[in-house]
């Protein structure tokens, strides 16, 4: 009888910390919560509202049902976005998430000479702004006057007209890309520094080589941050923009014609807002089936130390 | 044995090098056009060396548009964009890391989706909402959306925090520490790595921002430096040596910032807190 | 707190001060908080307009320069510039208008006049322009720069610059070659023949200088190529790409206009496909002979060693024809002071901006090209005279020319210069259909 009403006041408690807890968890997050409801839902529904309009955006919307996302099916260059879009997703993402990493292992060499001058180096690409970033790379990839086919040319090979032709344009935008990998690697490097010496030496102590300690110390403690950037990496590569916009223009024959490039032109240069609102909320769906399926593939393979269990 | 790990150090030390200068080669070309006059700059072969260098291009450039004031408008959206990130952000991303609450799953994939909209869609809508609350040429709409947490850093912090163990947190609470004392005690001080790149993505990103300030802000003495460097192009021509020159120029402050903030990645979790 | 932590706030909190210190007069808080839109009010009841433009840097100089002069005859009146570089400027203005925000005076390019003002985005200013208080006199201008601005035979804009096209070319390099300069009268034949004489190749067959230097896949320059050849894109009543982009006419320019590239070997290849990102600069490196654009780069080519200037009119094909490029101004519709915005537009565009405009860009109005001698200048009066020989491009003839059929047009150019062996009246044929297509699907 005591014993059972132990328990009852037992789980009673419990029950009161439990929801203490979650009052706390909304308490601290109402900030972002009311940013939700102010600045960010209002928008986003009304995106979703004209995307069953037409809209030229200098006269009203028109009410035109489900007409827009009939017309894609039809649409030979929202075919050949997507697919654009999709095959740079799949060169970019995983390029990013290893050659990142590889360069945040470089970066966090703490003990070679010069090394904050070498991480600032790294990172520099990524801080100038994408218009004179891009602008220097088509100098780069300049047929005749550029660095790399001038390059490839002493050692006897003639390079390809990169971004003026169809064929390897998309590859020229990817190594392009690759120049901003220090803002990836970054994130890496925080949390290469936020792993616990003591788990090497433990390691160590285990006789374990370099391989292994990276194999069974770093690589673990660091899937929460490439868990973060594949996740990114998949919302953002899926929404490229500046790099087509500024070098090709998303030519030679629609060759870089990024998803949102074209979405833009849409709204922008051809006035239709309503269809080009139905394009980002195919993409929209896109990206949310992709990231929903890494984020429940996350709780096999990513690590948390701090995670109750 | 020595001599083995001198020979791996020296290897090292030439890999280091050798992908930095891969990084600092488009800097060299730009600082060399940014010394050219304009004909020059897409001779075939490029000359490295400007002869004779231009300087006047940066004086030309930095004074034909008041870019001070534009560094001046940056700095300040910046800088309050920074704190409002590192205020909020935090906080969130505490209790989405730490506190169980029916919903919180959800809400962080919600989080997450609202990520996933292309800008272009949500431009007029927010223009209409910040037109409407009369913050349109003010830095307002840029500024405070900041402090009510953003997506990408809430994410970055909450993973952090999951790799910090929850020995200390349970040993501050039998102390009796409530939970923002927790946060600003125990979570902060560890995850200094964390709040360190949060600053520089911010900055980073901030000072960058195009889209948002070029809709917001419509007067030009209230201009950012992304917009005064697009000036440098119209529709037909550019001006390349000034943009090179004013892109370097204004580029140099994240750059000073990044190699400061620095010393909070080498001094991350190892030296702090978890010991003492 | 841990050291470290506060070390950083501190930090933060100093760059705070230091920044809010800087911040001269209006003080800190008030630049972040208390900017209101319109500019505050210092005597009495100043009407306050708004002008949006897509001019920048230098090219600001003469908006800022006509902008002061009229606020000085007209006290009653403050105008506010709103400029945007380059290729955002109509996301920016659309984004207005759709929030019903827009400035009183927007510059428009010229392919965008049907459309905006087919939606009803400008105030006709027919009433205005023959009104009693604030006339305008519209023989001022020079022939065919109001066209432009017109839609359906009513005046809607005004002209703030404009540019025909031409070929540029480099004295020197005719000089050494022993070639005459090109003039008045010349034809297709004639381009081919002078830029075959002046491209030359080394021992090993690699080109060391080109004839003439071509704008790649620009599909608003091409249309030169089409009137030359006594074609047409589009029909006059703007429902038919179909038998007119696919016409004998435009394949010939198309094909002409390849054969430079791939046949004859006379123009550099392009150097990038982005229009105007930088691409080719083989005539600003005195590399090629000849270069075809509008009048936009010409102060610097004035400045460049490597070039010693000359302007030739464009050459005839089966027609002596040429386009214009344009830019003007129009009063929004949502604007809520039509007579200001209206007694500014007048001045703006009118022979006294005309005065200004004139340092940095062809003045629309005669008076002025002539009493400063622009037409009489060897270089100027080339440019000036081409507006003689205009023929309307295809925009004139429908509001969507842009969404639908130059899209398609650009393929077809890009898949020519690209592919040397491109069957030509297929890839037109095809083009007109999807052009056809497009248009029947917006016009539903």
């Amino acid at each position: 009888m005591s014993n059972a009403r132990a328990v009852g006041g037992r789980r009673h408690s419990r029950n009161r910390l439990a929801r203490r807890e979650a009052l706390t968890f909304y308490l601290l997050i109402s900030p972002w919560l009311v940013g939700l409801l102010l600045f960010v839902l209002g928008p986003i529904v009304a995106s979703l509202g004209f995307s069953f309009t037409r809209w030229d955006m200098l006269t009203p919307p028109v009410p035109a049902g489900l007409r827009n996302y009939v017309r894609m099916v039809d649409d030979r260059l929202f075919w050949q976005s997507l697919s654009v879009t999709v095959r740079y997703t799949l060169m970019y993402v995983p390029s990013e998430l290893v050659g990142g990493l590889l360069l945040a292992l470089l970066m966090n060499q703490v003990s070679a000479k010069g090394i904050r001058a070498i991480r600032t180096i790294y990172f520099m690409p990524s801080v100038l702004s994408g218009v004179a970033f891009v602008v220097v790379w088509m100098w780069l990839f300049h047929p005749e006057a550029g660095l790399i086919n001038a390059t490839l040319a002493r050692v006897g090979i003639s390079g390809p007209r990169w971004l003026v032709d169809p064929n390897t344009a998309l590859t020229a935008l990817w190594i392009m890309s690759l120049w901003g990998l220090g803002r990836t690697a970054v994130i890496y490097l925080a949390g290469l520094r936020g792993i616990p010496k003591e788990l090497y030496e433990a390691a160590a102590m285990d006789g374990a080589g370099t391989w292994h300690s990276f194999r069974s110390v770093t690589l673990p403690m660091l899937t929460p941050a490439i868990f973060f950037n594949l996740v990114l990496s998949i919302i953002s590569t899926f929404q490229s923009f500046t790099s087509a916009f500024v070098a090709t223009n998303g030519g030679p024959l629609d060759s870089t014609l990024f998803y949102v490039l074209y979405l833009y032109r849409k709204a922008f240069q051809e006035f239709q807002m309503g269809y080009a609102s139905a394009l980002a909320w195919v993409l929209f769906l896109i990206i949310l089936v992709l990231t929903l399926l890494v984020v429940r593939s996350g709780q096999w393979w990513v690590y948390y130390e701090g995670e109750e269990r | 044995m020595q001599g083995g790990s001198r020979v791996r150090r020296w290897l090292i030390l030439a890999l280091l090098w050798g992908v930095a200068l891969l990084f600092l080669i488009p800097f060299l070309w730009m600082l060399s056009s940014s010394l050219k006059p304009n004909y020059q700059i897409f001779e075939v072969p490029p000359r490295w060396i400007p002869n004779p260098p231009r300087w006047e291009n940066y004086v030309e450039a930095l004074t034909i548009l008041p870019f001070p004031l534009y560094i001046r408008n940056t700095a300040i959206i910046t800088l309050l964009t920074i704190a409002g990130h590192l205020l909020s952000c935090t906080v969130i991303a505490y209790a989405f890391a730490r506190l169980r609450a029916p919903g919180r799953d959800f809400l962080f994939v919600v989080m997450l989706a609202t990520m996933m909209l292309p800008y272009p869609v949500t431009m007029v809508p927010l223009y209409v909402l910040f037109n409407r609350l009369g913050w349109i040429n003010t830095f307002l709409p840029l500024v405070v959306p900041a402090y009510l947490g953003i997506p990408f850093y809430i994410f970055l912090m909450r993973q952090f925090f999951l790799t910090i163990p929850r020995d200390f947190e349970d040993a501050a609470r039998i102390d009796g520490a409530n939970t923002l004392q927790i946060i600003g005690r125990i979570m902060l001080p560890m995850a200094m790595p964390a709040l360190a790149t949060v600053t520089i993505f911010t900055f980073q990103a901030t000072w960058n921002d195009f889209l948002a300030p070029l809709i917001y802000l419509q007067r030009p003495e209230l201009y950012t430096v992304t917009l005064g460097l697009q000036f440098f192009r119209s529709t037909y021509t550019t001006n390349w040596a000034y943009l090179m020159a004013a892109s370097l120029v204004t580029t140099l402050p994240v750059i000073v910032v990044f190699f400061a903030a620095q010393r909070y990645f080498i001094e991350g979790i190892t030296l702090t807190g978890v010991k003492g | 707190m841990p050291k470290r932590l506060s070390f950083a706030l501190l930090l933060i909190l100093a760059l705070l001060v230091v920044a809010g210190c800087s911040a001269q007069e209006g003080g800190f808080v008030q630049t972040v908080v208390v900017t209101a839109t319109p500019m505050p009010l210092p005597e009495g009841a100043k009407t306050v307009l708004r002008v949006g433009t897509g001019d920048s840097g230098e090219g600001l100089t003469p908006h800022f320069k006509i902008i002061e002069m009229f606020e000085a005859e007209n006290p009653d009146i403050q105008v506010q510039l709103e400029p945007v570089g380059s290729g955002d400027y109509y996301a920016r203005i659309l984004t207005q208008i759709a929030a019903g925000d827009p400035p009183d005076l927007l510059q428009i390019g010229d392919d965008a006049v049907p459309m905006f003002v087919d939606r009803g985005a400008f105030v006709p200013l027919d009433d205005f322009i023959t009104g009693e208080s604030y006339p305008l006199d519209t023989s001022i201008y020079l022939p065919g720069v109001m066209e432009p601005g017109k839609w359906q035979g009513v005046q809607y804009l005004l002209p703030k610059d404009f540019s025909p096209m031409a070929i540029y070319y480099n004295k020197r390099l005719f000089d050494e070659a022993g070639v005459a300069y090109p003039a008045e009268g010349w034809t297709w034949d004639d381009l081919l023949a002078t830029a075959q004489a002046l491209t030359k190749t080394d021992a090993s067959g690699n080109v060391v200088q080109w004839g003439i230097q071509l704008p790649g896949p620009w599909t608003t320059g091409f249309e030169y190529w089409v009137a030359a050849a006594g074609g047409s894109l589009i029909s006059e009543d703007g429902t038919s790409f179909v038998g007119y982009m696919d016409s004998p006419e435009v394949q010939n320019a198309v094909q002409f206009y390849a054969d430079l590239y791939n046949k004859h070997k006379v123009a550099p290849p392009p150097a990038d496909m982005n229009a105007f990102g930088g691409g080719n600069s083989e005539f600003d490196n005195g590399t090629a002979a000849m270069r075809l654009f509008g009048r936009w780069p010409q102060s610097g080519m004035k400045e460049n060693p490597n070039i010693d200037l000359g302007v030739a009119p464009l050459p005839a094909g089966a027609d002596r024809a040429g386009v214009l490029f344009w830019g003007g101004f129009g009063i929004s519709s949502l604007s809520d002071n039509p007579e200001a915005a209206w007694r500014f537009l007048r001045f703006y565009t009118g022979a006294e901006g005309a005065e200004i405009w004139k340092d940095w860009a062809l003045p629309t109005v005669k008076s002025v090209a002539e009493e400063s001698g622009l037409s009489t200048d060897p270089i100027e009066g080339v440019w000036l005279n081409e507006l003689n020989h205009l023929a309307p491009r295809a925009y004139v003839f429908t509001p969507y020319w842009g969404q639908t059929a130059d899209p398609a047009l650009r393929r077809v150019l890009e898949s020519a210069i690209l592919d040397p062996n491109a069957n030509v009246a297929e890839l037109l044929a095809t083009a007109a259909q999807e052009a056809q297509a497009a248009l029947e699907d917006v016009q539903q």
